[in-house]
């Protein structure tokens, strides 16, 4: 297993370094001077001199070639440096260390509300399959995946602001477990719960149909103890695997749940760095994104073995 | 607690006790912190509202929305009241016999939050550091540029500004390069506030980092100094300094934060958990939040359609002139503001001594006399036009101004191809090159005429080389040159000001759009927020919240 975690690191270096080199170029090459910006973007009007602009750029050491910058910012890395934002000047591993436990926050807690809201919903469906309560959860879930959390943010928001008053604006970070955080948290787990009840109904829908099952229920055994011994077991494995992309949409998502509750997370700050072509912040908020899917996907992977031991001997006879 | 089998309700075991006690202290401890909290919230708190997580709250970045807030925490070396007159703050006199090189004389009361004194040393050193280019100071240029030696600080090829002495700590000397009547007025804000320099700049000279946070023992000249900061969760905290040399503040605290959605900063503050925001600006404000919301005096910036005299079509005069004078510029105001705070704008100039009566005759009005100019130039007609394409199209009262003059031509001259872009100085679509018309501000931070004209018309300002195309009116340069010299007071200054307007006219290259409010972005409840010319909280010790 070692030997495999270690494999999937070496692969993964190379891609990051190309993934990360593609993005410096494209704020290198694209339109947006952060210096620039830092001055375009000030409200009011302000004194635009160009020679002072170049003078800052050339004290940010922006002014040197592509290759130059993009080594010495590889180099710094590799030395456990993100270096500075260029618009701030604050250290970008400051920047990223306050916003990342809030994004993992987040995250953690929608995969958790998915998995325990969307498994049992899932297997109630197909327990129950063709039934009206079927279709309900089904029709539920097909609804919800149709709301894309930057719909679904802005609506819930502004129908909690227009018509319904009296409730404590949901806007702000006070912790996992701050009321607040409520509405943020459902938001982002819309379509994660809508895949997963999907998931979850047509594998068991495919178990309930395993001998294994005919049996257990043939001997008597009580259906809750066949639902969760039986049936759940091998279910897990294709929905933990499918939670594991789920990752991914949780962390897209998560921009604009953050941009719309004002959570102080990854997702503001990539929207900040991107706005300001603050490109040290992008590379770094780049790393950590590409860091956290691999991870997710290694976690799937490993835990594959766990839930169905014939993965660990598939794997074993490769 | 647990009961167990052997104990009844009534009987409590030792250890049952202990735990009790216990939780009684931490209780009443936890009491007692509240009970700090709520002696903490005594007094009037204004609770206010940043658009933006903003990642640096450092005075010395002189433009962004932080520094809306500087003048709550840092004295500035004088300051213009709501009326535009001068008033003494760190500096209390000024003079000069030729207008190049000025005297200073620093308020013998004036210290910082600490009780020490602020010197000539620290004014010397906060421009000092401000001029560097790694403080990325966006306005320092407007107050020093005519400084000597800010050229070379300002380039990253020094460290001092050879230009000013410190003949002792209540004196400041300043040499500009070029003789400059109005110098004195350029300082009279807070783009370059007074801080304790050995605080702020290193031994390289450069700014340190977060010097200005209380935990590196910032001290502040202001009347308030800040008391916490958590910039990645965009909250601040201000108290009132005790040992500021100026009047007594009334606030009891300032709690600023961010909020970056519009929506939610409307309703936050309809509901009355804030009281004022840094700067919103929605279509729909007065409903919103009324009348006295963005209410303000106008100041001196104006909003304006440029035309890129470069380009076709409007490189052909009687097009430029067609197309003004087939817009009704009252019309066009009230698509925009029909309920204000803003002024509709016939001139550049306004709010500065001589833009009343300044003899400019607005443009008129006049569909026929359009239709005919149009069909005299060369393109004949609107047929054989080029598409007119607009630049700067971005808030929604700006769009609704820009297709009611969309609509205007359609309707008194027939032209159909208009097209409108966001975007303004950093637009870098295929098409950049066609565009012709720039939305944009111009304005001054000096109540001056000239210094108005000379960043809105003359040939060197980055309105006529960008906007304007290289915009170039040799009369305009050299009444605005000769006003220049003038003293601030002399007449002649306003009448050569007013003059060089009068010749600009005569080449139609804008739209006159509106006048700017500056808005105090306070509840009505919020007595003494108004602002200045330069987006400074005049007499930030004066705010109150009246709760009658």
């Amino acid at each position: 297993m070692f030997r495999y975690v270690l494999t999937r690191f070496a692969i993964w270096i190379p891609s990051v370094l190309v993934v990360m080199m593609a993005v410096y170029a494209m704020a290198f090459y694209g339109a947006g001077d952060p210096i620039k910006l830092i001055f375009l973007r000030a409200p009011g009007d302000v004194a635009y001199n160009p020679e002072r602009i170049e003078a800052i750029r050339e004290s940010a050491g922006l002014n040197k070639p592509f290759i130059e910058q993009f080594g010495l910012y590889i180099w710094n890395l590799l030395h456990g440096q993100f270096g500075n934002s260029l618009t701030s000047g604050r250290s970008v591993w400051a920047m990223v260390s306050a916003a990342a436990p809030v994004s993992f926050k987040l995250a953690l807690c929608s995969i958790t509300l998915t998995a325990v809201v969307a498994i049992p919903l899932g297997m109630i469906a197909a327990l129950n399959q063709n039934s009206r309560l079927d279709y309900t959860i089904l029709g539920s879930a097909l609804f919800l995946w149709a709301i894309p959390a930057y719909v679904a943010g802005p609506l819930l928001m502004v129908g909690l602001i227009v018509f319904l008053p009296m409730i404590k604006v949901p806007y702000g970070w006070g912790g996992i477990f701050d009321v607040r955080i409520l509405l943020p948290l459902i938001v982002l787990s819309f379509q994660p719960i809508a895949l997963i009840v999907r998931q979850t109904r047509a594998a068991v829908i495919e178990v309930l149909s395993e001998d294994f099952v005919r049996t257990a229920r043939a001997k008597g055994v009580p259906e809750i103890v066949v639902a969760l011994r039986h049936i759940l077991r091998p279910v897990l494995t294709p929905v933990v695997t499918q939670l594991g992309l789920v990752m991914i949409t949780i962390v897209n998502g998560a921009i604009f749940v953050e941009l719309v509750f004002g959570l102080p997370g990854l997702g503001r700050l990539t929207v900040q760095a991107l706005t300001n072509s603050d490109y040290p912040v992008i590379l770094a908020i780049t790393l950590i994104g590409s860091f956290l899917v691999m991870v997710s996907n290694l976690l799937v992977d490993v835990l594959y073995p766990l839930l169905d031991p014939r993965a660990n001997d598939a794997r074993r006879s490769r | 607690m647990t009961i167990r089998k052997n104990q009844t309700a009534s009987q409590i075991s030792r250890r049952d006790a202990l735990k009790l006690s216990l939780a009684a202290g931490v209780g009443l401890t936890m009491f007692g912190m509240s009970a700090r909290v709520v002696m903490a919230e005594e007094g009037q708190v204004l609770k206010a509202i940043n658009p933006a997580f903003d990642q640096d709250w450092s005075p010395l970045r002189g433009g962004g929305r932080t520094f809306r807030w500087n003048s709550f925490w840092w004295a500035s070396p004088m300051y213009f009241d709501t009326e535009g007159k001068l008033q003494p703050y760190v500096f209390t006199s000024w003079e000069s016999s030729d207008n190049k090189v000025w005297t200073f004389k620093i308020d013998p009361k004036a210290v910082f939050s600490d009780g020490s004194k602020i010197t000539s040393a620290d004014v010397k050193g906060s421009w000092e550091v401000a001029s560097m280019p790694n403080t990325k100071s966006q306005r320092a240029d407007q107050v020093l540029s005519k400084v000597q030696g800010y050229k070379e600080i300002g380039a990253g090829s020094g460290t001092e500004l050879t230009g000013v002495a410190t003949p002792d700590e209540g004196t400041v000397t300043v040499t500009l390069t070029q003789a400059d009547p109005i110098f004195f007025m350029r300082l009279a804000n807070h783009i370059i506030p007074v801080t304790k320099a050995s605080q702020s700049r290193g031994s390289d000279g450069e700014e340190i980092a977060d010097w200005y946070k209380p935990d590196n023992n910032a001290v502040y000249s202001g009347p308030f100094k800040l008391t916490s900061i958590d910039i990645d969760a965009g909250s601040l905290t201000f108290e009132p300094n005790e040992n500021f040399f100026g009047p007594k503040p009334k606030l009891a605290r300032i709690e600023i934060s961010s909020i970056e959605d519009n929506v939610t900063a409307t309703s936050l503050i309809n509901s009355g958990e804030y009281n004022v925001h840094t700067e919103l600006v929605t279509s729909t404000i007065i409903q919103d939040l009324g009348p006295e919301f963005s209410a303000g005096p106008i100041i001196p910036t104006s909003q304006h359609f440029w035309f890129n005299i470069s380009r076709a079509p409007m490189n052909d005069a009687k097009v430029r002139q067609a197309l003004i004078m087939a817009v009704d510029r009252d019309g066009l105001f009230k698509a925009s503001y029909p309920d204000g705070p803003h002024k509709k704008a016939d001139q550049i100039l306004n709010s500065v001594p001589g833009a009343d009566g300044s003899g400019f005759e607005p443009y008129p009005f006049d569909p026929e006399g359009a239709k005919k100019l149009l069909a005299q130039s060369s393109y004949g007609g609107p047929e054989r036009l080029p598409k007119i394409m607009f630049v700067g199209i971005s808030a929604p009262a700006i769009q609704a101004a820009a297709q009611f003059i969309a609509e205007q031509w359609r309707q008194n001259l027939g032209i159909t191809a208009v097209d409108m872009k966001p975007q303004q100085d950093a637009y870098a679509g295929p098409d950049q090159n066609s565009v012709q018309i720039f939305r944009d501000d111009v304005g001054t931070r000096v109540p001056d005429a000239v210094s108005y004209l000379a960043g809105s018309i003359a040939s060197t300002s980055s309105n006529a080389q960008n906007k304007l195309g290289g915009y170039k009116n040799d009369k305009v340069d050299s009444l605005l040159a000769e006003a220049a010299t003038k003293a601030a007071d002399d007449p002649q200054r306003v009448k050569l000001a007013q003059e060089a307007q009068k010749a600009f006219r005569d080449d139609w290259v804008f739209i006159p759009w509106y006048s700017q409010a500056m808005s105090r972005w306070a509840t009505k409840e919020v007595k003494g927020m108004e602002k200045n010319l330069d987006w400074q909280v005049v007499a930030p010790w004066d705010i109150s919240i009246d709760q009658a």
